[in-house]
């Protein structure tokens, strides 16, 4: 931590950077001072923008609402604005004191928001558009400001694709799965930046949810899974500001799942097999990789600004020990903005951002779980518990069931899986008033995303690595992205209307470069992955490169006339050099219709219909889908041995693809804002329906015997439907002196359906673990959901003599597992399997209650999904006779105990049956936080502008049926084939956690 | 000048951008354009080929476990494996079984390579002498391939030529088996014509294999003479073509000793590395034995997955004088330290069977890369000498019965065999002469049973003579009710190919 005291010096140090930089204010003749204050409550307000009229002379009120500003003369015109607040100007006259009252703007509505290459006035929007504020995002610590996200905005779902996971990527699906082979997830875009990363949680000023077309369509063929727009903080005109915040949070897992302990392992071992010898330990391996773990997160920024020049500069550590033992993410990122006004007419801007992270990884969430493979989680479940973890010959144990795989101790602490990941970003734009509403912006930035992987495994990992003597690799990445934008923008008042145009021209070249090495049999555990050249063979090295460019002009017209009708005209067209030769373009249009209805004469005098707003759009958004070369004929080099030696080998890859072209999504919205009593009441609907057609699909209709590697030629052919409904609600319950109560809620339910595959066939997936040794998992069908689970109900235990109607077992034998025999043949074959389970949620839900008494603030946020089954691999698992068990093997079937559910103990196939399909519905008490913000008085002797003090409770409680550990969990949902309609899989998840969060916040 | 100077400014960031044309220019990608521009390119293709045959869904387990599982030498241990697997064992397979839609794609990219390789090779413009000698290695290659699938499928789609046109290559029909066995005889005739006599390892296919191959394509079409003459002039030319039996039986299946060997005709070779698919076989995990913790020999690869099971009437039924049972057979595992026999096999873990368990790929498999034998050093022969001169005995048996000629080939085979490590015994005595000619082929297909188990002949053996119904009855060695010769002598084509081009409908009878 810093001392006070070298903040003090950083302070000093940095103001005198910007005095020099920003050039000095000249002296004035009258200085005016005075305090705003608000009507709702009559207290100070600060950060009130106040100029003179006519001039770039201007400051901002402070902490408690004090200002003090110098004029030239009486006849200087005061402005004070500040957002949600209605505009005053006051004529100085004689005064020197001006103290004044902002009275709220009825309709609170015209606050900015940020758009694709603009900005606008909220209540100017036609699309649909959510937008989270500051303090939601910062409402209690995370590790990336996309997980504050989650329940804030209706129409948004926010998915760990590991569970805890310290470092864990996020991913963001806004109105569902457009895409079946492409991603779904939101583009980011980050000051501007298209597909910048996410800045830290308390560097952001605002974030913007993008859903609709007529939102979306300006950033064309990327906009079809929505956009999140991310604007960080700068620096406020006045004094300079230092915040410093503060906090540290203690962690534990949410759950163990209840197994076996060793007496009963045995006991249920010996069930299978009568000779199994109960190994001499009794040892819960839940419990050994399992610990408390913490997470620090330091941030200080420092603010400020004068007439011409503002800055925010930022750094941040975050410091994570993980759950699981041996894992943990360290990450120091900085983040700098500065603005300038060099001229009345022309702005110059820097963004810096730069961050590097350091990732310590336990294996989870393994593709396979075999001898060699397989992650610290699922093994921790599926171990022998009669085993300890070393052997009488002080080797790791492996384990004695199932296949042989190392303890999960030994896997957790000996292996080595680091990745330390650079990434810096820089943006630069020049904003310049050609003629009196025309003004021009160009930007360019550039970014960089290095990472370099090591692992290690070392021998003494005996059936991982023992028999080849430790295996090494490392692996290395450097993306580079540049971007440039220049565009126009015009803005004109047209008798009772307002035009704004805008047109621009973009570019953006991404550029991917990738290599690994590795080898095995080392002398000695002790060189890890920095001696490569010390393992006796070398692995097969790779090595790739892909170039993806971009190149677009888009535009916008909005019209607004008389604040009551609103249009807006957007349009994109996108080059993009991923796709085949005679598609390389596309164009995407949208257009919104919007009716401030409230602004009607009939209306406007209405007092208790504060805000009513209709909107509607329709546009075509798009999606890349695909992988650069994808379009391309091509020969592929693969690994070849003739003789024992290594020879050059070329096999055919896949034929050219001339007509492959862009997903495009039909979007239609229809959206109605209402607000009541002054907007103590807002209420915002939305519907939707998305048809996205072109689906790229594997054309299953090349047949194999053509004879290419890629035996799935990429085809634009299958369409897609989501459509749904959104609610937030926003209620300002109780608002007096010293207490006030405001709700916010979110509903949202989306509704997907596959529409047309090829030919309308079927197209099974298989998300099993490979251990599985499974084909087929779940299905896409026409006119079902997408990623339905597919397998065999259970109908429960064989019971011997006749069986139930329409039932029958692979092996008819008491104990056995009786599945629907649906072709009624008297046998269970694959003709018997069926849609099992549907992972798509009916509704999601969040709901967040915030009180503030006096000096106190307790938030208490609810989020809820209802609906979305889960496959549990892991149960399955466990119920295959091959590992440890949970405690359901104890009522499994036997000769004397029938009335059961559970077959007998024996080692079975690892089929995909509903057995295993669970409600995946539940209730989180995602947040709990409770904050003292100590008076201003009191803070001001301690020479604070602010004292903030907080405790906050994380996922303290859950209400679910599900009986794994947690119902928010994925397998395979990204990096992997069909990872975007992998939904609903549980296996080997980095567990979620609960924790409790100390908070301090400062600022001076 | 003033307003210039930002102007200026605002220029120079508007970047260099304007003219990209978006084409893709892939640096590590190969444009099949212009990518044959010599020989040295042919024989890279063909080299894919060989690559795309050492891969997991070809030689590395999924065409060949079930040709182990559907003989009757090879069962199922672990219950609890995948039901593709079970399927082939038990004769319940349906037409999207998971191991056929596997190496069906891989063995048609196999062909394609091949395909590739010839069409390249005719763009050169080379002369015959130029160019022949290399590009007859592809003949070969398709013609092996299309002989696994044409005993397997019967008819079948048959292409000759890279395909350029989708829309053509989605509609044809299948080719007729006989005639399908005519196109792989044309091709390893001109394999035979320009293959030289000796390549620089058995991985690479000389004349000899395309004699020897052409040997078994009429034995299997039942053209004895033709058999016969092939393997003849195979054996006749054993010098020449550089073959001879190995000394020890043993050390045919000793990864570390089989580069050099004379006895292969040709071979797919693994060498211990992979990428992951190409490069890596799975015998040696697929016939392990659960829990053993058997290291002599061998490198400590761990247990072995118990599927490919022998029946314990294999290891019952074979006279235990037999030094190849020994090779062939695992009688013993190592479990918690102690070496314990085959009874003890379930005990260890309950996804054992005692019986003897499959030793040819498990026990000397040299360096590998993964755990369980995934990846071993083995070369697996895809034709020995041995079996050269068991077809010669057998098809000069059918022209020409009680010759003391086809006595002498197996007893050339039973003579190698009675070399115990060193140490010459008297079992298998030789043949014993003027046997019947029925009696003479029960003998030599016993001693192909014996000499190839569970070299991926059996299966074959047993569709060629039509032994299913005796070998899977309740005297046979496996037995399995489900066995239905007017189904299960042909596998059905994937069902979604059929899907795909209804004109390969319909599907072979009882699928």
């Amino acid at each position: 931590m810093l001392t006070k005291k070298t903040i003090k010096s950083v302070k000093w140090y940095l103001i005198g950077i910007f005095i020099l930089i920003g050039g000095i204010v000249n002296a004035q003749e009258k200085t005016i001072t005075g305090l705003v204050t608000t009507n709702e409550d009559g207290m100070g307000l600060p950060g009130v923008n106040i100029v003179v009229k006519g001039t770039s002379n201007g400051t901002s009120t402070d902490f408690d609402g004090n200002y003090s500003i110098k004029v030239n003369n009486n006849s200087a015109v005061l402005v004070f604005s500040y957002v949600g607040y209605i505009t005053k100007e006051i004529s100085v006259e004689s005064q020197s004191v001006i103290n004044v009252i902002l009275e709220v703007d009825a309709s609170a509505l015209d606050e900015v928001v940020v758009v694709g290459y603009g900005t606008t006035k909220k209540s100017d929007i036609t699309g649909s558009v959510s937008s989270v504020k500051s303090e939601e995002l910062t409402a209690f610590p995370v590790l990336s400001a996309e997980q504050a996200l989650q329940g804030r905005a209706a129409g948004v779902a926010v998915q760990s694709n590991n569970g805890a996971e310290p470092g864990a990527p996020i991913a963001v699906k806004i109105r569902g799965n457009t895409s079946i082979n492409a991603s779904s997830a939101a583009l980011l875009v980050v000051d501007g930046f298209v597909g910048g990363t996410m800045p830290q949680a308390s560097d952001i000023e605002s974030m913007e949810v993008l859903k609709d077309a007529s939102a979306t369509a300006i950033y064309g063929s990327r906009g079809a899974n929505g956009v999140i727009l991310v604007t960080t903080k700068k620096g406020k005109k006045g004094k300079m500001t230092v915040e410093i915040n503060s906090s540290y949070a203690s962690q534990s897992i949410s759950k163990e799942l209840d197994l076996l302990n060793a007496d009963q392992f045995a006991n249920y071992q010996q069930g299978i097999n009568p000779g199994y010898v109960q190994g001499p330990a009794n040892t819960n391996w839940q419990d050994l990789i399992y610990r408390s773990g913490n997470t620090a997160n330091h941030q200080i920024s420092f603010s400020g600004g004068t007439d011409t020049m503002n800055f925010y500069v930022s750094g941040n550590y975050f410091d994570q020990k993980g759950v699981v033992i041996n894992s943990g993410f360290e990450r120091f990122s900085f983040l700098s903005n500065i603005d300038a006004q060099i001229t009345d007419k022309l702005k110059l801007g820097f963004n810096a951002f730069g961050s590097r992270s350091n990732k310590k990884g336990v294996s989870t969430q393994a593709d396979t779980g075999g001898r060699g493979s397989g992650d610290v989680i699922s093994i921790a479940y599926r171990f022998a518990p009669d085993l300890g973890i070393l052997n009488d010959a002080g080797q790791n144990t492996s384990n004695s069931v199932g296949d042989d795989v190392d303890n999960p101790y030994a896997i957790a602490t000996e292996s080595i899986d680091e990745t330390t990941t650079d990434n810096y970003r820089a943006n630069f734009y020049a904003d310049y008033e050609l003629i009196e509403g025309l003004s021009f912006k160009t930007t360019f930035g550039f970014s960089t995303l290095n990472g370099t992987r090591g692992t290690f495994k070392p021998s003494t990992l005996v059936t991982t690595a023992g028999g080849v003597g430790g295996i090494a690799g490392v692996l290395s990445s450097k993306e580079s992205d540049i971007l440039s934008e220049n565009y126009l923008t015009y803005n004109k008042e047209i008798g009772k209307g307002n035009l704004t145009l805008l047109a621009g021209y973009s570019y953006q070249k991404s550029k991917t470069e990738r290599y690994s090495a590795g080898a095995q049999g080392f002398i000695s555990n002790s060189v890890s992955y920095y001696n490569l050249a010390g393992g006796s063979t070398p692995l097969i090295p790779t090595s790739s490169l892909t170039e993806t460019e971009i190149k677009s002009v888009f535009g916008r017209l909005n019209y607004d006339y008389d604040d009551k009708y609103l249009l807006t005209f957007t349009a994109r067209r996108d080059g993009s050099s991923n796709f085949a030769k005679n598609e390389k373009y596309a164009f995407f249009p949208s257009g919104a219709l919007g009716w401030k209805i409230s602004n009607e004469d009939f209306l406007k005098d209405n007092t208790s219909i504060s805000n009513l707003k209709l909107r509607a759009s329709y546009g075509v958004t798009g999606n890349q889908a695909i992988q650069p070369y994808q379009s391309l004929a091509s020969f592929r080099s693969i690994y070849a041995v003739v003789g024992d030696k290594t020879v050059s080998a070329i096999v055919p890859n896949q034929l050219s693809n001339p007509d492959l072209k862009w997903e495009s999504s039909y979007q239609t919205n229809v959206g109605l804002d209402f607000g009541l009593l002054k907007n103590r009441i807002s209420l915002t609907l939305d519907y939707y329906n998305i048809d996205t057609k072109d689906v790229i699909l594997g054309d299953t209709s090349v047949p194999e015997y053509v004879g290419f590697l890629n035996q799935t030629t990429l085809k634009n052919i299958g369409e897609i439907n989501n459509k749904g409904f959104e609610i937030t609600l926003t209620t300002r319950n109780i608002s007096n002196d010293n207490f006030t109560w405001t709700t916010d809620f979110n509903w949202s339910r989306n509704r997907n359906k596959v529409v047309s595959l090829i030919n309308g066939d079927d197209i099974f997936l298989d998300a099993a673990p490979g251990h599985f040794l499974q084909d087929q998992t779940h299905i896409l069908r026409e006119g079902e959901a997408v990623g339905l689970f597919y397998g065999y109900e259970y109908m429960g235990v064989n019971q011997g003599g006749t069986l139930p109607a329409g039932t029958a077992s692979f092996t008819n034998t008491p104990g056995e597992e009786l599945f629907a025999d649906l072709d009624g043949n008297g046998t269970i074959t694959t003709a018997d399997r069926k849609i099992i389970g549907d992972p798509n949620q009916d509704w999601t839900a969040g709901l967040n209650n915030t009180f503030r008494y006096k000096d106190f603030d307790l938030g208490v946020f609810f989020q809820a999904a209802y609906g979305g089954d889960i496959f549990s691999f892991t149960a399955l698992e466990l119920a295959s006779g091959g590992s440890n068990a949970s405690t359901e093997a104890l009522r499994a079937w036997t000769p004397t105990n029938t009335d059961t559910n559970v077959p007998s103990a024996a080692v079975r196939g690892k089929r995909i049956t509903s057995r295993f399909v669970y409600d995946g519905s539940y209730v989180r008490l995602k947040n709990l936080a409770l904050g003292y913000t100590v008076p201003t008085n009191i803070a001001e002797k301690m020479g604070m502008d602010k004292i903030r003090l907080s405790i906050s409770g994380q996922n303290l409680l859950t209400f679910t049926d599900y009986p794994g550990t947690d119902p928010e969990v994925s397998y395979k949902a990204s990096g992997n084939q069909n990872s975007n309609v992998n939904q609903g899989f549980d296996y080997g998840n980095y567990p979620n956690i609960k924790s409790v969060t100390f908070s301090i916040n400062l600022k001076f | 000048m003033k307003k210039l100077k930002y102007f200026l400014f605002l220029i120079l960031t508007i970047p260099f951008v304007a003219c990209s044309d978006l084409q893709e220019e892939p640096i590590g990608l190969l444009s099949p354009e212009g990518f044959f521009k010599s020989p040295q390119d042919v024989q890279t293709a063909v080299n894919g080929a060989y690559g795309n045959m050492a891969t997991e869904a070809f030689w590395g387990r999924k065409l060949s476990l079930p040709l182990m599982l559907r003989s009757d030498m090879v069962s199922i241990g672990d219950v609890g494996t995948a039901s593709r697997r079970i399927d082939h064992d038990r004769f319940t397979v349906a037409a999207d079984n998971g191991m056929i839609t596997a190496f069906w794609p891989k063995s048609y990219q196999i062909i394609a390579g091949a395909n590739e390789a010839i069409a390249g090779a005719e763009s050169l413009g080379l002369s015959d002498e130029a160019i022949n000698p290399t590009v007859a290695q592809a003949y070969f290659v398709r013609a092996y391939t299309y002989f696994h699938l044409v005993r397997l499928f019967g008819g079948i789609p048959y292409l000759d030529a890279p395909v350029d046109n989708i829309d053509e290559a989605n509609k044809i029909s299948k080719t007729p088996e006989a005639e399908v066995y005519a196109k792989i005889i044309a091709d390893l005739e001109f394999a035979k014509q320009w293959l030289p006599d000796t390549q620089p390892t058995r991985a690479l296919p000389s004349k000899a294999s395309a004699a020897g191959y052409l040997a078994s394509v009429y034995l299997t079409m039942g053209n004895f003479q033709k058999a016969y003459d092939e393997a003849k002039y195979v054996i006749t030319n054993e010098g020449k073509f550089d073959l001879a039996l190995v000394a020890d039986f043993q050390d045919l299946f000793d990864a570390t000793k089989q580069q050099g060997q004379k006895e292969s005709l040709f071979s797919i070779d693994f060498n211990g590395f992979s990428d992951g698919d190409t490069g890596r076989d799975y015998q040696a995990a697929l016939t392990g034995i659960r829990a053993n913790e058997r290291t002599d020999g061998r490198s400590d690869i761990g247990e072995g997955w118990s599927v490919a099971v022998p029946t314990i009437e294999v290891y019952n039924t074979w006279d235990g004088r037999d030094y190849r049972k020994r090779v062939s057979l695992d009688t013993i595992g190592v479990f918690g330290g102690v070496v314990q026999p085959f009874s003890y096999f379930p005990t260890a873990s309950p996804l054992n069977k005692a019986t003897a368990y499959i030793a040819k790929y498990d026990r000397f498999i040299g360096i590998t890369s993964q755990g369980n034998g995934r990846g071993s050093e083995t070369n697996y022969s895809q034709m020995r000498y041995a079996e050269v001169l068991l077809i010669a005995a057998e098809a000069l048996n059918e022209i020409t019965p009680g010759t003391t000629e086809a006595d002498g080939y197996v007893n050339r085979v039973r003579a190698r065999a009675r070399n115990r490590a060193g140490v010459m015994t008297n079992f298998p005595a030789d043949v014993a002469s003027g046997m019947s000619q029925d009696d003479f082929r029960t003998m030599v297909l016993e001693e192909r049973k014996w000499e190839l188990a569970f070299e991926f002949k059996r299966w074959y053996d047993i569709k060629r003579r039509q032994l299913g119904p005796q070998v899977f009855g309740p005297s046979g060695l496996e037995n399995q009710p489900n066995f239905d010769p007017s189904r299960d002598y042909l596998l059905p084509l994937p069902s979604d190919e059929l899907q795909r081009n209804p004109n390969l409908m319909p599907n072979n009878s009882g699928y």
